[in-house]
């Protein structure tokens, strides 16, 4: 009897730990560069949730996910969300073509030296995360799908209506 | 005058030194720029498999470079 209750709390531990164990990671402090050339500090940003997204001119998936993100921007920035797409273009003026055919209204910064991609440990282009009021990162997407948008509107919507 | 032990190992270091130095690195993903650029892909505009297809079916060769599939005999 004994050994079976110990078995069932073994168990329950075992398949409990991942999801107790997820603890959401501070996001790293570092500092962009907006096209504008202001600088915008991620400690700053605490307060609101952040859609941090990565891109570059090169990657083919972010010439859909571009649009797209833009087009959440536009839907939920009223509603407190700030979106930064970060360009990590090596050559600044490759992403200035990109950007002058893809018109948009989120914030772009460039992370020319890959400091930001480095300290946010990106693992695939396009990537994406999703901050909370505390800074913290609670969701990372790699990839772009079909999919995408839908999960970050409904991520983005859940962040937002968590207690500050 | 060196030992003829003694220039083994230093010939044997020289080496594993000059393998464990080569050229690796990682690219990062957000270091892909050069490498995702067209003119990096081998073929391109896939002239490759036009030309096996050209020759293949002037000489009546199909195979001679291999076939494609799970042998259903269609290519």
């Amino acid at each position: 009897m004994i050994a079976r209750r110990l078995f069932t709390l073994a168990l329950g531990t075992l398949l409990a730990a991942p999801v107790l164990g997820a603890v959401p990671k501070e996001a790293p402090d570092i500092t962009l560069t907006a096209v504008s050339g202001k600088p915008i500090r991620m400690a700053d940003l605490k307060g609101h949730v952040v859609l941090l997204d990565f891109w570059a001119s090169w990657c083919i998936p972010c010439r859909r996910s571009f649009p797209e993100v833009d087009a959440l921007n536009r839907e939920l920035q009223p509603k407190g969300l700030t979106v930064i797409a970060v360009n990590v273009d090596e050559q600044q003026k490759n992403a200035y073509t990109f950007l002058e055919q893809y018109p948009h209204t989120m914030t772009v910064a460039f992370d020319t030296k890959g400091a930001a991609a480095q300290a946010f440990d990106l693992q695939a282009m396009p990537s994406s995360m999703i901050l909370d009021r505390h800074g913290r990162i609670r969701f990372t997407h790699e990839g772009y799908t079909d999919k995408t948008i839908a999960q970050f509107r409904s991520e983005v919507l859940q962040l937002m209506g968590e207690a500050e | 005058m060196m030992a003829l032990r003694t220039r083994l190992m230093v010939a044997l270091t020289l080496v594993g030194a000059g393998l464990l130095a080569t050229g690796c690195a990682t690219v990062q993903p957000w270091q892909r720029g050069l490498l995702a650029d067209s003119c990096m892909v081998f073929d391109a505009n896939n002239s490759a498999a036009y030309m096996t297809h050209w020759q293949e079916s002037r000489e009546g060769s199909m195979g001679g470079f291999g076939v494609q599939g799970g042998g259903c005999g269609c290519k």
